[in-house]
């Protein structure tokens, strides 16, 4: 089982860092790859320091360079990070299926392809008893059908006491916020109807709606799976609060555990909330033969009724703050970015859910250099200055070299840094929180001489009151 | 701007250096292994004939060859490559492409001359009273100034007049003709400054006159 | 003076004989230039009387070897004889044939297309003291005598659309058509109305054309040739040429040659010789009704005798179609033993047809055509097994018409009735079933609305993302597939089981459609299993024995499994049947032959009998092959007489280009629907790059025969993308096209 591997790290920045720490931390080699825009990136620097090969590619979304590398560096496994190729099952399936072969370290095809499908989920979960937003759980064609499940919708939040019930007209073929309208009376339902229609049949040459409750006010929860290559016995690594984003629904503050009932009051058992979806994601993993890690997306209504989201079939940004509070065995520094690696590549789990326990409470921030009042908008320039005090509960990922000055590149998301903050109980990482916010240095200038914009006042003012619902 | 000088630049390097680099990863081999190969450029009424391959480059079972994308010689070829994984970005080899006397000429001008451009895209006129002088005088009888009304800007059938802002001075180039649709940015007009204007013609007419193209670099 | 006149005239017939000879050394030609040579050395040495005898003796050797040479004639030096600037042209005709004549095609250069020429004439005729002129509608190319404003006799798109509209004029004023064909082929350029879509439009008119007409051949240059041929009786003159294309056209096919390559003389004339083009081939093949005999070496403008003669040829023809198809049967063939025993002038037969006898013209028309080509594709012809089909055929045609005419009509009463009742019903049910619905929720029994939105609901939809039937073998290799838009769209390179698998062969960036096997369409257009195979045993084979063509022929049998290039089967899109006649590019580039005409007759025959749409699905074709000559250029007309017959008895006919489809095919039994369609990407044209440019000198744009470009010239309806083929098909069954189908 202990065979050496060599990794292609599909990716960039943080995470590719992150990754490049597992590898060395398990023993195997690995390959980093970069683009003439990242040439500057830590990534880049580190991954020469370590030994790691670099090669240099025309895109981190052509999958012919990064096999192209892995076949011309010997690479025997492929990680793809989060982004990118990470949730597509087609790289994924190429990878296994080629004549020279490679491990892929993530679910297996299948698995992506199953779960990637929105529609699919959510028919999977009604199959298994896990509840979903109320609506179709079909592309619906046909408009006295659609206007039928409108009409029950609006009868149904009425009935349990929505005031204001509003229906969600999405294209079924649609994404990312792509084709999507709200109804709030049903008298409108008809036209809002034809033009999603419309639109998806441009758009995407099928005109397939699906017709759901608009929940408002929601918590966003995510429980945290982990499995090996079996796909027997999955363990959760607990729940996670990411309600604080930015307007355009991107997760800035990531809290672990998701709520926290023995500090807060709820106006539901948040104990038995967070036990409900943990134990729903367990088992529509269970039905899949989830094999790798994973993250379930929920979101909770303010009377504490649990909805599935999505799965996201891939390592994610915040599994950090997760595997703060775990402990393995009585074992703290659990790695989930090297777990994945080690039963992707075919190791057994080792350990059952008996032997995974929680302390504390994590905090992550995204550190950002984006301006929050101007509808997040990205600020791009040059960091001058980047330093924080190291603290035993504190850690920071961060491709933006700390001894030199960092040009951000303009084809990615300005993302600098993730900071990972503990305490013994929640008022303690919040308190915390805000000493390493308030002590952090971020200093830049942009081509203009505008200096750097940062999300860092945002982080503090939501630091209060984090896990409040 | 010294357009004289821009002369005595062009006529000491009369040629551009073109990098031709791998635009992906993959396996290189070379077509052409010598320094000194002269390749050619795109051709074909609507250049759909591709240049001269040098290197052909597989990655994944595709073969992408790599062709010249202008005329000239080759200055320098990593033939040490051939056969190996080049990066993405490496560079393959050098073309010293001769400048011809149309790319010289519009280099100067470029430079020379105060460029005017399109706002918006659209189609663009010169408003009646300039399009008459243009048309009866020529394009250099006609002498502009900041604010003063020169275009007619007009899309969907609407028009706008479009005053000049630049400093004042001859028409000296027109880059569009009435009616046609014009890219934002693209120069609508060259202007030059009337002292200039000696020195500009002078230098045109000795590009015509002396400027030497290799013949197989025009072709 | 007439010394000088003679040898002048000599002079001119030496210079024909060595144009026509040329590049060869033949001894009878060579003998005659030294002659002349000598004589002209030494006659002004001679006495008046001695020159007039020594003038007379050459004339008579001249005479002598002439007449020899005519029976050396091979069939390439017949294409010069055509070609030739002293070749007669239809002016000459005009002049000479006819009695009277008025040019209304335009003036010389002054036309919209001077290669076209169009002349209203008469023919005067006398029986005892009473003059008839009988007024006769005159179409055809104009080579004028190298005038080189007439191109050749090449037509372009608009003078065959000039052509069409006389033409109808003519079927207005219910006069007859004299057609002259005297062009190398079609001037191949694709601005509307498009050289493939006018002869189309031409061959689907004169299918339906109610006069009489008369096509005579000099030469008989493929489509240029039938876009005014399709007539009722054909005349070739005896050294005329009729033929799927140029020698030298195929003679670059054959050597394969690239652009700019000329093949050598040799390759030239034996494919003039393999192609079978001559009168006397023509005759023997069934595909022209008569041979006219010209004058040795081909008729000169100063051949009055055949101008006589060709006069006779065109009004007995016309006569014996008016007698044949025309209402008093007896009368008829009486007329008609009488006629041909007679000089055609001093009869009168009146050239107008009443209602009636236009019908039979028609069906005269359909069936000459019908009979020809039979010998030029093989079939197992079990008596037995050919006996069941035509009964079962026969049989549904009649269940069809019970059904559909008879029965169809009373059900559709009955329907309507049921409906209406239906509705009533509704009416006065809704107001208890509302007042119902009330008292349950004021009684608070509320609907299970709740169960219903968030339990798991029926759908059992054909779902997931490899949906596709079948899997292309092209998706079976580990290697990455460029987009050959990458140059422009930046599409990056996809791995060949993706793109071929799963996404169709459709590029994910730009939309570029791959080519992809036709069993793809078979596979992912029509309902699982509903595929049922007709007339498999129709086989292509090598009528004009072209040599090395047997073997070719074999290795397409061999690697497709099928007998000809065209499938022809009966399927169904979501339960609706339709009959399907497909072209496979992987048989011979999907080139027509007499096989594959005959297979899309007999298809669209079967269409129509029961009441079917029609589907020809083009995989490819690049056009019509050649290797079969006129029995391939002959399935223009067949097929599209074929088409015009389903559509008036209310067919759907629809066309859907994918890959390539070239000549020929498109430029009749497709060009000619009105619902044509092409597959993204595909290419759509008359003629290839490298014919147009050896034909016209331009230089054409590299996306000038695709389908988008097709689309803005009006040349086809839509462009379907190859994920939604069967969605579009069905939407066309539904909103299109003819009211006599079953499925209506």
């Amino acid at each position: 089982m202990n065979e050496r591997h060599t990794i292609l790290i599909a990716n960039r920045g943080e995470i590719a860092i992150r990754i490049m720490e597992a590898c060395r931390k398990l023993g195997h080699a690995f390959v980093a790859v970069y683009t003439e825009a990242d040439r500057q990136s830590e990534h880049c620097v580190l991954a020469q320091q370590w030994g790691g090969a670099l090669f240099r590619i025309s895109s981190y979304l052509d999958a012919n360079e990064l096999f192209a590398v892995a076949d011309a560096s010997g690479a025997t496994a492929v990680h793809p990070g989060y982004g990118f190729f990470a949730e597509d099952f087609r790289f994924a399936r190429r990878a296994v299926q080629r004549t020279r072969k490679l491990q892929f370290i993530g679910p297996s095809w299948q698995v992506i392809r199953e779960l990637g499908d929105k529609i699919n989920t959510k028919r999977l979960a009604r199959k298994l008893g896990v509840p979903t937003v109320p609506g179709s759980d079909r592309p619906i064609t046909d408009d006295l059908e659609a206007e039928a499940m409108a009409e029950s919708l609006f009868a149904f939040q009425e009935e349990v006491g929505v005031k204001r019930p509003v229906v969600l007209v999405k294209a079924s073929a649609g994404g990312g916020g792509m084709g999507i309208e709200e109804v709030d009376d049903l008298g409108k339902f008809r036209a809002v109807l034809r033009r999603i229609k419309n639109y998806a049949r441009r758009q995407f040459r099928d005109d397939g709606v699906l017709i759901e409750q608009r929940i408002f006010d929601f918590n966003h929860l995510e429980v945290q799976i982990l499995a090996d290559r079996t796909g027997k016995d999955p363990v959760h690594f607990g729940t996670r609060n990411c309600t604080v984003q930015s307007t355009g629904r991107q997760k800035r503050i990531e809290v672990a555990p998701g709520f926290a009932p023995t500090t807060l009051r709820y106006a539901f058992d948040a104990r038995k909330v967070l036990d409900d979806i943990t134990d729903y994601s367990l088992r529509i993993a269970r039905e899949v033969r989830y094999d790798s890690v994973g993250t379930w997306e929920w979101i909770v209504s303010p009377t504490g009724q649990p909805f599935l989201m999505e799965v996201n079939t891939r390592i994610q940004v915040e599994n950090g703050v997760s595997a703060r509070i775990a402990r393995i065995r009585g074992q703290g520094g659990v790695d989930l970015i090297a777990e994945q690696i080690r039963t992707g590549l075919g190791a057994p789990l080792g350990y059952t859910q008996k032997d995974i326990a929680f302390e504390g409470v994590a905090i992550e921030y995204r550190i950002i250099a984006e301006d929050p009042d101007n509808r997040f908008a990205p600020w791009v320039g040059r960091i001058t200055r980047f330093a924080w005090q190291p603290q035993p509960w504190l850690s920071v990922h961060t491709h933006v070299p700390q001894d030199r000055p960092y040009e951000i590149p303009t084809d990615f998301d300005p993302n600098l840094a993730l900071a990972i903050v503990w305490g013994k109980d929640l008022s303690e990482a919040k308190a915390r929180g805000l000493e390493f916010l308030s002590q952090l240095e971020l200093e830049g200038v942009s081509a203009t001489g505008d200096p750097l914009r940062s999300n860092i006042a945002f982080l503090q003012r939501h630091t209060s009151d984090l896990l409040v619902f | 701007m010294d357009v004289k000088e821009i002369l005595r630049r062009l006529h000491a390097s009369p040629y551009e250096e073109i990098s031709v680099r791998a635009p992906h990863c993959g396996v290189a081999r070379f077509a052409i292994l010598d320094t000194g190969a002269r390749v050619q450029g795109p051709s074909g009424t609507w250049r759909e004939k591709p240049g001269t391959v040098i290197v052909r480059l597989e990655r994944e079972g595709a073969v992408r060859p790599i062709e010249a994308p202008q005329g000239g010689e080759i200055t320098f070829v990593a033939a040490h490559k051939d056969g190996t994984f080049v990066q993405a970005g490496e560079e393959l080899a050098r073309i010293r492409h001769f400048l011809t006397k149309e790319e010289v000429l519009h280099r100067i001008l470029r430079e020379a001359l105060h460029l005017f451009p399109a706002p918006e895209k659209g189609k663009y006129y010169f408003t009646p009273d300039v399009d008459i002088k243009i048309k009866a005088k020529g394009c250099r009888s006609l002498r502009v100034e900041e604010g003063m009304e020169l275009f007619i800007f007009s899309r969907m059938k609407r028009e706008t007049t479009l005053r000049y802002s630049g400093p004042a001075g001859i028409v000296y180039a027109v880059y569009f003709a009435g009616g046609d649709s014009v890219d934002a940015g693209a120069p609508l007009i060259g202007v030059c400054a009337e002292h200039e204007l000696p020195a500009i013609e002078d230098v045109v007419a000795r590009v015509h006159g002396e400027w030497e193209e290799e013949a197989w670099a025009a072709s | 003076m007439d010394r000088d006149r003679r040898i002048q005239e000599l002079s001119i017939r030496l210079r024909y004989l060595q144009d026509i000879f040329l590049g060869e050394h033949n001894p009878d030609v060579e003998l005659l230039t030294t002659r002349f040579e000598e004589l002209c050395a030494r006659v002004s040495d001679l006495s008046a009387d001695e020159a007039a005898r020594q003038i007379k003796t050459l004339e008579e050797l001249f005479g002598f070897l002439e007449r020899k040479l005519e029976r050396q004639l091979s069939p390439m030096h017949k294409v010069r004889i055509v070609r030739h600037p002293q070749r007669i042209c239809l002016k000459d005709i005009l002049e000479n044939v006819y009695d009277n004549y008025t040019e209304i095609g335009g003036q010389d250069e002054y036309s919209i297309d001077p290669s076209m020429l169009i002349a209203r004439a008469y023919i005067t005729r006398k029986r005892g003291k009473k003059t008839y002129h009988q007024p006769v509608m005159v179409i055809g190319q104009e080579k004028g005598h190298g005038q080189e404003f007439r191109n050749g006799g090449s037509v372009k798109p608009w003078g065959n659309a000039k052509a069409l509209h006389y033409m109808k004029v003519a079927e207005t004023e219910g006069i007859p058509i004299h057609t002259y064909i005297f062009t190398p082929g079609s001037y191949p350029i694709e601005d509307y109305p498009g050289a493939a879509q006018q002869i189309a439009r031409n061959l689907y008119e004169m299918a339906g054309l109610k006069v009489p007409i008369v096509a005579v051949i000099s030469e008989g240059g493929s489509g240029g040739a039938e876009a005014i041929g399709l007539a009722d009786t054909r005349i070739m003159m005896s050294h005329g040429y009729y033929s799927v294309i140029s020698p030298e056209g195929a003679a670059a096919i054959e050597g394969r040659l690239k652009e700019g390559e000329r093949a050598t003389p040799e390759l030239i004339a034996r494919c003039a010789e393999a192609l079978k083009i001559t009168a006397d081939d023509n005759r023997a093949m069934g595909y022209v009704d008569w041979v006219i005999h010209e004058p040795e070496l081909g008729a000169r403008p100063e051949h009055y005798a055949f101008f006589r003669k060709l006069r006779k040829a065109v009004i007995a023809s016309t006569d014996e179609i008016v007698l044949e198809v025309s209402n008093l049967r007896l009368f008829r063939s009486w007329a008609l033993k009488r006629h041909r025993g007679s000089d055609v002038l001093d009869v009168y037969v009146r050239w107008s047809l009443d209602a009636a006898a236009q019908q039979r013209l028609l069906w005269r028309r359909y069936k000459k055509y019908r009979r020809m080509a039979q010998q030029a594709y093989l079939e197992e012809r079990y008596f037995f097994k050919k006996a069941v089909t035509q009964v079962a055929d026969a049989l549904a045609g009649v269940y069809s018409y019970l059904r559909y005419e008879l029965l169809g009509r009373h059900q559709k009463k009955v329907t309507e009735l049921a409906e209406d009742v239906h509705a009533e019903m509704q009416v006065v049910m809704s107001r208890p079933a509302r007042w119902w619905k009330r008292l349950k929720e004021t009684l608070g029994l509320k609907p299970e609305a709740a169960a219903g939105l968030v339990a798991l609901s029926a759908w059992d939809e054909g779902r997931g993302q490899d949906g596709w039937r079948y899997v292309s073998p092209q998706a079976k290799h580990d290697r990455a597939i460029p987009c050959p838009r990458a140059r422009t769209n930046g599409c990056l390179d996809q791995w060949a089981p993706d793109l071929f698998g799963d996404f169709a062969g459709v590029c994910r960036f730009c939309g570029h459609h791959f080519p992809m096997e036709y069993q793809w369409y078979l596979h992912n257009v029509f309902d699982p299993g509903s595929i049922t195979e007709f007339f498999a045993d129709v086989e292509s084979t090598n009528p004009l024995k072209f040599p090395g063509f047997d073997e070719r022929l074999a290795e397409a049998k061999k690697k497709t499994g099928h007998k000809s290039a065209c499938m022809t089967f009966e399927a169904r899109i979501e339960g609706i049947p339709l009959m399907v006649a497909m072209l496979m590019a992987a048989f011979r580039g999907g080139s027509v032959g007499a096989a594959e005409g005959e297979k899309f007759i007999r298809a669209i025959e079967r269409a129509r009998r029961k009441q079917l749409p029609f589907l020809a699905y083009v995989h490819g074709t690049a056009g019509i092959r050649i290797q079969e000559g006129v029995n391939g250029v002959i399935q223009m007309p067949r097929c599209t007489l074929a088409v015009r017959r389903y559509i008036e008895a209310g067919g759907l006919y629809l066309v859907l280009y994918d890959t390539n489809s070239y000549a020929g095919p498109v430029a009749s039994f497709l060009g000619c629907s009105p619902y044509q369609f092409a597959v993204r990407s595909a290419n759509i044209g008359f003629a290839g790059r490298s014919v147009i440019k050896e034909t016209t000198g331009m230089d054409i744009p590299p996306d000038y025969h695709n389908a988008y470009q097709a689309l803005a010239r009006g040349h086809i309806q839509g462009i379907w993308d190859r994920r939604e083929i069967r969605a579009n098909l069905l939407q066309s069954l539904k909103t299109m096209g003819g009211p006599k189908l079953a499925s209506r």
